[in-house]
Formats: C-alpha cells, sequence, structure tokens
C-alpha cells in the first residue's frame, strides 16, 4: 500500500513511466541502514562540535576544552558575533550577491550551453574548453588586476563587482554541465518546434527550460552555496562594512595573535543556518524527479 | 536547393551565436584580460603598489630552482587521489545504494535526508571546517580519544604536526568535503535514469552490484565525467584546507601550488614571482584538463 | 520686498545652506580599527571615541570594527583607494606598515609629533617603530603612525601549581630549566606550547636573545648583514634538548596556539609562554587558580615591541581631527583607562593604575623599553620570515631537522633577502 503511495509520488512531473514492482524486503536492508547511519554521524559529527562550542561559555571552554559538553548554554558567544560583525546585514549582503550570482550566473550558463549544445556553433570544441578557463583559473592570480579594473572603473568596494566576477567564474562549471546535457538532448523535439515555427528564443524558453528546470536548480543551488563560502575575492573588494558578506565577517573570530574558538563555533553556526535552509528548501525541487531523457 | 538550404542553415547557425555574446563579455572582463596581465606581471619584479620592473625570465629561473615549488606540484597531484578518485568512488557507490536501495526498502524521505546529510560538508566555509577538524585531529582531540577508547592507542598519532600523516590528514577533511558534491550530482543524474531498466535487470537475476556496474555507472558517464574534470581541477587548485589545517606544513609537506601563490601574492608580496607560479600552475592544469577533454570526446564517440 | 531683493536672500540663504551642507560634507571623520571590541584596547578605544564624538558634535564620526585578516591581506590595496579612512590602526613592521610609506601611501606625521608634543611622552625607542625610511625600513625617516600600547613576550604561570610544587620563579634559565624538570619528575609535561604557531616561535627567538648582544639584534632586525647563526644554534638546541627531556611535548607541533593555551587555561600545564594579547581572555577566564607571568631571563633583550600604529592615509581631509584622536589615546587618561582595562599602556602614570595586570603589563613593558631592550619579532626581517620560521620549527620540533639543519635554512632564507635588497 505504502509502496504504491510512493511509486506516484516519486514519479511526479514525469510522464509515468512502468509500475515498480514491490522489491522483497529482506534483513539486510538493516545492516545496509546502520552502516549509512554510521557513515552519516561520521560526517555529522564536526557540526556536533561545532555546537557545543558554540553554545559554551568561554570560562567552560577554557577549563574543559573543545570536546567537553557545556555545563551550562551560553548563548553570549552567538549574541556577540550578531553584534559586532552586525550579522543581519552581513546576511542580507550574503544572500544578495549569492542569489544575483546564482541567477545570473546560471543564465549565462544557459546562454552559452544554447549556443554550444544546442547550436553547435562553429568552434564549439574550442569554445567550451576557452570557457573552461575560468574554472581552472586561480582566483589570487587574477586579484590584483581584478582590483585595478575595478578600481578604475569606480566599482572597488561595490557588491556589483563581486557580483559580476563571480557570475562569469562559477558561470564556467555551469556551461560546461549543461552543454554536455544539451549536446545530448533529443533533436526531434527540437526540430519539431522548429517546424511549428518557434523562434530560437521561444525554443530556448518555452521547450529546454521547463525541462532542464532540476539541472538549471542543482546549478542554481551550487553556485548559490559555493559564492557563499568565498573569502577572498570579497575580502579584497568588499572594503566598508556595509557592503560585507558572511564569510568576511568571519574573520573578526581570529585576530593578530588570538583565535577566539568559542566565537568561531558560534560564528561558523550563525554562518551555515542560512546555506542549509536554503539547500533544504532547493532539495525539494531535486527530487521532483523530472527527467531530461524520459519525455517520449 | 541544396545550396539555399545549406545557407539557410549557416545563417540559422550564426543566430546561436548572439547567445553567447553575454558569456563572451564576462569572460574578457574577468578571466581573459586578468590572466594576460597576471602572464606580463610574471616577468617583473613587483610589490602589489607602485610601478612594476620588468625582469625577464628571472621569476621563471628562480622557480625551476625552488625546491618548495616542486614539492608542491608533487602534493597538489597526489591530492587528485583525495579530491577525485575517493570521492567519485565513495560518491557512485552511495548515490547507487540512496538510489537503487534505500528509496525502494526505505521510502524517498530517507534517501533525501541521508542525500542532505552528506552534503552538509559542502555547505561549511572551508576555514570553519578547518578549525573543526582541527580538534579532531590534534594531538590530545577526538581521533586519539576514540582510539585510546576502543584499544587502538598504539596507532595514535600526531596527525597534522607530523610529516608523514599530514597528508593523509588533510586528505580526509578533504574526502569529507567533496563526497557531498558527487552524491547530489550523481542522484540529479539517476532520477534520468528509466527505473524500468532496473526493474528488467533485477528480475533477469542481476545483484545490486552488477546493476551498479551494468547500468548506473555506463548512464552516468556524463555525470562522472563533469565531476572528475572538476574535482580534478579544483585539487590542482585545492588552498582552503592546506590554509587553515596544516598552513602547508609541517616543514612544507604539505604545500601546495596555491598556498604558495598566496603567501606570494599577499604575504611576501613578491607579486611577479607569484605569477610566475600561477601560470606554471595554470598550464599544468590546462594541459591535464586537455588530455582528460579529449579522453572523454574518445569514450563518448564510441558509444 | 522687490523681486530683486527677494531673489537675493534666495540666493543668500541657498549659499548658506548649501555651504554649511558642504562643510558638514566635509566634516566627516572615518577612523578604523581592529582590535577586538572586548579587548583592553577596544574597550579603552570605544571610550575615547565616545568622548571625541562628544567634543565635535558638528562631526559625522564613523566608526568601522576591521579585521586584521582583511587588513593584512588587503591593506596596501585599500590604502591606495579611495575607500581608505582618516586615520586607521595598521600593523607595525618594514613589510606593512614601511611598505606602504614608502609608496607614498601615508601622510607624513613629523610636523604633528612636535605641535602635539608625542616626543614628550614617548621616549625614541617608543618611536623606532614608527619611522620609515624611503625604502621602508624601520628606525629612520618621517614618522608616519604613532603606538599608544605595548607587547611583549613572557613566560604565563599557575602560580598555585608552583605553589604547590614548592618552586620559585626563575630568575636564570638554569633555574628555569629546574622548575621544568621538577615538574616533569611529577610526571606534568611543564611548557604548552603550539609550534605550529606564533608560540613556537616566540620561545625560540626568546631564547636565542639569551645570546644577543646590540649589534646582532640591529643587524638581524635591520637585515644588515648575512645571518650570524650562532643565537639560533644555542635556541635550537636547547629547544631539542627541552623536547627530548619531555620538557616540550612532541605532539606539540599538531597544536596551534589556542589548544596551547587551553591547555594552560585549564590547568594542565604549568607554564605557557606567549605574548600579552592572552591579557585579556585570561583574566576573563581563568577561574580555578592564580596565575602570573614572569619575564625570560635575558641580558638585555626580549620579544616584544611597541603596538601597531595610528596611520594617517595620504588622502585623508582630516589630518588634524586624525592627530587630535592619536593625542586623546596618549593621553594619560585613556592610558590609564587601557591599563585599567588589563592591557599593555605605553606611558601610563603607574600611580593611577588600579588594576592589577595592567599595572604589572605597564611596568615590564616600561622596564624593557627603557632600556631599549624591545627585540620586536623573529618574523619581521623577511616578508613571509613568518611562515619559513613555522615550517623549520615544526622540522625542529618533530627531530626531522637537527639544530645545525635548522639554522643552515632559516639562514637560507635570511641571506637570500639580505642579499637582494
Amino acid at each position: 500500500m505504502a509502496d504504491a503511495v510512493l511509486d506516484i509520488g516519486v514519479n511526479v512531473g514525469a510522464k509515468p513511466v512502468a509500475v515498480h514492482a514491490r522489491r522483497k524486503h529482506g534483513p539486510a536492508r538493516w545492516l545496509v541502514l546502520a552502516l549509512l547511519v554510521a557513515a552519516m554521524a561520521f560526517t555529522l559529527f564536526p557540526f556536533l562540535l561545532a555546537l557545543i562550542n558554540g553554545i559554551k561559555s568561554s570560562i567552560d571552554y577554557a577549563a574543559n576544552g573543545p570536546l567537553s559538553i557545556p555545563t551550562s548554554i551560553d548563548f553570549s558567544a552567538i549574541a556577540k558575533f550578531w553584534g559586532i560583525s552586525d550579522f543581519t546585514l552581513k546576511l542580507v549582503n550574503s544572500v544578495l550577491i549569492s542569489g544575483a550570482v546564482a541567477v545570473f550566473g546560471t543564465t549565462i550558463s544557459l546562454l552559452n550551453a544554447y549556443a554550444i549544445g544546442v547550436g553547435k556553433v562553429r568552434g564549439s570544441r574550442v569554445i567550451l574548453v576557452v570557457l573552461l578557463l575560468g574554472l581552472m583559473i586561480p582566483q589570487e592570480s587574477i586579484v590584483y588586476p581584478l582590483y585595478f579594473m575595478a578600481k578604475s572603473s569606480g566599482l572597488y568596494d561595490t557588491q556589483l563587482s563581486v557580483i559580476i566576477i563571480f557570475s562569469v567564474l562559477q558561470s564556467a562549471f555551469g556551461t560546461y554541465l549543461l552543454s554536455s546535457v544539451l549536446g545530448s538532448f533529443p533533436r526531434e523535439i527540437l526540430e519539431a518546434a522548429e517546424i511549428d515555427g518557434a523562434t530560437r528564443w521561444q525554443v530556448l524558453w518555452y521547450v529546454l527550460v521547463p525541462v532542464l528546470r532540476p539541472t538549471l536548480m542543482v546549478i542554481a543551488t551550487f553556485f548559490f552555496i559555493w559564492t557563499w563560502n568565498e573569502f577572498l575575492i570579497p575580502l579584497v573588494f568588499l572594503v566598508s562594512n556595509s557592503h560585507q558578506t558572511v564569510s568576511v565577517a568571519m574573520g573578526l573570530t581570529r585576530g593578530q595573535n588570538l583565535a577566539d574558538p568559542v566565537l568561531q563555533a558560534a560564528a561558523s553556526l550563525m554562518g551555515i543556518t542560512p546555506t542549509v535552509i536554503f539547500f533544504l528548501i532547493f532539495q525539494r525541487t531535486l527530487t521532483r524527479g523530472v527527467v531530461v531523457g524520459a519525455v517520449k | 536547393m541544396a545550396a539555399a538550404a545549406q545557407a539557410s542553415y549557416a545563417r540559422h547557425q550564426r543566430g546561436y551565436y548572439l547567445y553567447l555574446l553575454p558569456g563572451a563579455i564576462g569572460f574578457l572582463l574577468i578571466v581573459l584580460i586578468p590572466q594576460i596581465a597576471n602572464f606580463v606581471l610574471s616577468f617583473t619584479a613587483w610589490k602589489g603598489v607602485g610601478t612594476p620592473r620588468w625582469i625577464g625570465t628571472q621569476n621563471y629561473e628562480r622557480l625551476i630552482g625552488d625546491d618548495q615549488f616542486w614539492g608542491s606540484m608533487i602534493h597538489t597531484l597526489l591530492f587528485i587521489i583525495s579530491m577525485t578518485i575517493i570521492p567519485v568512488l565513495i560518491g557512485l557507490v552511495l548515490a547507487a545504494l540512496l538510489f537503487d536501495y534505500i528509496r525502494d526498502q526505505f521510502g524517498e524521505r530517507l534517501s533525501s535526508f541521508f542525500r542532505a546529510g552528506f552534503y552538509l560538508p559542502q555547505i561549511l566555509p572551508v576555514t570553519t571546517a578547518g578549525v573543526l577538524w582541527g580538534w579532531i585531529l590534534n594531538p590530545v582531540g577526538v581521533a586519539n580519544i576514540i582510539l585510546k577508547a576502543i584499544g587502538l592507542g598504539a596507532l595514535a598519532q600526531n596527525w597534522v604536526g607530523d610529516a608523514t600523516y599530514a597528508l593523509p590528514a588533510v586528505s580526509l577533511m578533504i574526502v569529507w568535503i567533496q563526497v557531498g558534491y558527487c552524491l547530489v550530482v550523481f542522484m540529479a543524474g539517476l532520477s534520468r535514469i528509466d527505473p524500468a531498466l532496473y526493474e528488467a535487470a533485477q528480475l533477469d537475476g542481476a545483484g545490486w552490484w552488477q546493476r551498479l556496474f551494468a547500468i548506473t555507472v555506463p548512464m552516468l558517464a556524463p555525470e562522472i565525467f563533469v565531476v572528475v574534470l572538476t574535482t580534478m581541477i579544483a585539487a590542482l587548485k585545492v588552498f582552503a584546507p592546506v590554509f587553515v589545517l596544516t598552513a602547508g606544513g609541517p616543514d612544507n609537506a604539505t604545500l601546495v601550488p596555491s598556498y604558495l601563490t598566496y603567501y606570494h601574492f599577499f604575504t611576501t608580496q613578491r607579486v611577479g614571482y607569484a605569477a610566475a607560479i600561477a601560470v606554471v600552475q595554470m598550464v599544468l592544469t590546462v594541459v591535464l584538463a586537455t588530455i582528460f577533454l579529449r579522453f572523454q570526446a574518445r569514450q563518448q564517440a564510441t558509444e | 520686498m522687490t523681486s530683486l531683493s527677494k531673489l537675493a536672500l534666495v540666493a543668500a540663504a541657498s549659499l548658506t545652506m548649501l555651504s554649511s551642507a558642504a562643510m558638514a560634507q566635509q566634516k566627516t571623520f572615518n577612523i578604523w580599527w581592529f582590535e577586538d571590541p572586548t579587548s583592553s584596547e577596544g574597550i579603552a578605544w570605544t571610550k575615547a571615541l565616545d568622548e571625541f564624538k562628544a567634543k565635535h558634535p558638528d562631526v559625522t564620526v564613523n566608526f568601522q570594527q576591521k579585521t586584521f585578516q582583511q587588513l593584512q591581506a588587503a591593506g596596501s590595496m585599500i590604502l591606495n583607494s579611495d575607500q581608505a579612512p582618516d586615520v586607521l590602526e595598521y600593523n607595525k613592521g618594514n613589510a606593512t606598515a614601511g611598505l606602504v610609506a614608502s609608496q607614498g601611501l601615508l601622510t607624513n606625521l613629523d610636523d604633528y609629533v612636535t605641535k602635539e608634543g608625542w616626543d614628550k611622552i614617548l621616549n625614541s625607542g617608543d618611536l623606532v617603530l614608527s619611522k620609515y625610511d624611503d625604502k621602508g625600513i624601520y628606525g629612520s625617516g618621517h614618522v608616519w603612525g604613532i603606538s599608544v600600547y605595548g607587547e611583549y613576550v613572557s613566560c604565563f604561570y599557575n602560580i598555585d601549581m608552583f605553589n604547590k610544587a614548592g618552586l620559585k620563579v626563575p630568575t636564570t634559565i638554569d633555574e628555569w630549566v629546574a622548575d621544568m624538570d621538577a615538574f616533569k619528575k611529577q610526571g606534568i609535561t611543564p611548557l604548552a606550547l603550539g609550534a605550529i604557531d606564533t608560540s613556537g616561535q616566540h620561545l625560540l627567538a626568546s631564547l636565542a636573545y639569551t645570546k644577543a648582544d646590540d649589534t646582532w639584534v640591529q643587524n638581524y632586525q635591520g637585515l644588515k648583514a648575512p645571518l650570524d647563526g650562532a643565537p639560533y644554534l644555542y635556541a635550537a638546541q636547547t629547544l631539542t634538548d627541552w623536547v627530548s627531556k619531555g620538557y616540550i611535548s612532541k605532539d606539540s607541533t599538531g597544536m596551534k596556539d589556542p589548544d596551547a593555551a587551553q591547555l594552560f587555561m585549564s590547568g594542565k600545564a604549568p607554564m605557557y609562554v606567549s605574548g600579552t594579547w592572552n591579557l585579556g581572555t585570561f583574566a576573563s577566564t581563568i577561574k580555578d587558580f592564580k596565575w602570573g607571568q614572569f619575564v625570560i631571563p635575558t641580558p638585555k633583550y626580549s620579544v616584544g615591541s611597541t603596538g601597531n600604529l595610528w596611520v594617517v592615509p595620504k588622502g585623508s581631509k582630516n589630518a588634524d581631527l586624525a592627530a587630535e584622536w592619536i593625542s586623546l589615546t596618549l593621553s594619560p587618561k585613556y592610558q590609564t583607562e587601557l591599563a585599567n582595562d588589563g592591557g599593555v599602556a605605553i606611558a601610563a602614570d603607574p600611580s593611577t593604575i588600579t588594576n592589577d595586570v595592567g599595572k604589572n603589563a605597564a611596568a615590564v613593558f616600561k622596564q624593557i623599553s627603557d632600556k631599549n631592550g624591545l627585540g620586536f619579532y623573529p618574523d619581521w626581517p623577511v616578508p613571509g620570515y613568518y611562515d619559513v620560521l613555522n615550517q623549520k620549527d615544526t622540522g625542529l620540533f618533530q627531530g626531522t631537522l637537527t639544530p645545525q639543519q635548522f639554522v643552515d635554512q632559516i639562514k637560507k632564507v635570511y641571506d637570500d633577502a639580505q642579499a637582494s635588497q
């Protein structure tokens, strides 16, 4: 019974395919589950460390170290970091920048991939490799040139500069992924649309984008998370505190000679919460399982 | 007739070039021009402020004799194991496990829950991950405490402070971070595969491992290629995990080119030298990536 | 009123408004520092800023809490742009303040020194790191920045543990070794150390300074001659000896300073060699035992220096206000304030200090500074030497480098830099 409901749930959004035959529920499944739970515990353990130290008092940490359970719950580190970093503002900035990069980066990737994967323009292979260069460059090597370009165009210390930089850099990955997906897209559908008189633009927006939505969401999610955690370029380009992102503000936990571990733990908890929420929201779209190939 | 069709096809093709315009402008401004600038800088001596001084190939000559540099190259290649090979393998098995087994046996929700959990390390900023793993890997940290508790105290080591174990220790954190990325990409790709294939195979008597090799891996080929290429490139650029855990040590045992360039760009302010290292690093990456892309093209052509 | 008069009135009114708007626009004062807000400097300066704001109600005073990380990586880039403030805290030394001074990014403060009387408050030793020549080398040239606090490295010790073991504060290295030996015999590792971090380097340098004379220190810090490795050889040999005797754990190469500090704060290790930047944390979080610090016994030099500098970027339109700010933080009122918040005041009147920690710190600093015994830090001469010393330290502590190899390797890097000046 439950399986039948699950089958329908799994196939929502996709054209229905063969109904799942019921798998036998062997005892082996509990062993596999146990192993997976153990693997998860290992994976999540460092987060636990962040949690128990973020809500610890400094005195407790001094006396008992990072591996002890807090003797009492103390939110002062969280409160302190929130205050000195003006965390609400930093959150807004990070969401703004990461969100903008997710949108613009995905759009650029889509446009590029359309030309390369579907349009198959002359020199596609070469163009793809060249665009991939964007993925290969070590960021340290472009900081100084970009700094001078930003200064002379008046974009230094603006969020726009960071958005532009990351949209371009991230689009290298998006282009690569999307063009390989689009390259194997069934031609019949595209030709059918063209015969119906659709322009290139209409084919892109009305035929391809709906089908590509899950892949586009995956790419946008990646871009959001990767941009959120970037720190070198924001550190150099976002001078004013009011423009800075969460990752730059993390520098407040480490001074010239001292690091405050409790503050670091608290800051990390605060820093990852929005991205976790973002990921959980978009994970739902990922499970809607629309398939590129099964559009018969 | 044929000529007209060809001409219109050519015109049709040209129209697609327009779609490349935004990407091309962005590439020019953000990638090409800075890279050329970096290349030019590699022939100068410069402190980041003031005017660069032309010194010809001196930086490159210095590079050739720099043991640290060669060591860093070797280390970054070694990191391909922990950034690419191991996470891809684990990612494939986990993806197949979650998609092909857990989903049937326990349902979609649990499968998604596991996927989210394994992906979580990707969400953490690496600097924070470094602090947390520092607590695990330091001599009085969790790793050694657990080893002692289960009686394997003899295996307890100075994980980040001993040159023999530092690279593997950093690699462990890197695997922890990377598996989630591979897993999510693979699972997104798996949703592409017609479940009927698995049904048919199962009815034919194929076990789970056989299904993995006969169906999952070949069908996921595009995703596998993407993940291998991107993680390989990331391995050659790896910086943050080394920066936070070992600072390139002990005694340069975990030094990587990106750390060396950061050091010279921002600490010693030997910008010209750093630019030269970055150029060599870039060339190496391009060479390896091209080899890989050729391999990928050949594989896909024979399908 | 005739229309002409009305016009004149409107014109006059607009002009007044415009000019006061213009004046209001000019009177924005931007100030940055990166000391933690809960540190002694942070607390004292925040109070000073309140007074400063009250004194200048017509000025919009904008303070930004910066991070050391940002100024270290992008400091010269920020100073080279329009985003630089009117006054900011900047790291002292050739590689940082010296570099930007030599590139013309700072305002020359020579006139203010005499006008504001800073040379009456600070002695010549306190001004050494304020001066940089046109190559960016400290010690001579114009004054580009002013320090208002000090820092030094000492050995923090657990008074209760010492008393319990019947030990006294050492006045010579031999006595220090004897104390460590006594702890070792009880099964306690005496010295906590973050070998891959600053405390490792500072212990190394402190030991080197026991064999260093004036010439050596001046040559070393001034990059004047190839490295005379003898003091470092002694230090390296001593450290290797101490590791083999178990005074320092071999595991210390896996520890960063916070880890080592935590060993001290939890009462597991009786001693920890590090700088006065720990005073605030220790004062607020160590509740279980009494603690103190003793100066590492050297003939003259200690690892330490005057604190970070207040610098005025070249583009600042409010140099006078900046100078006034500097004077305020250097004033007796706020020097005492700093000391009472537990910091190392550079020029406080001891009779006005009520905080024990601050009183002691100011006294020790004054003692070192008066005899010109500030040896600065071991990584200063060569940009990036910090990483080199870290790497080689770990080799030394781990035993993969012999003391001689250690000295040879750090000498190589030093000599390279020295020759290519």
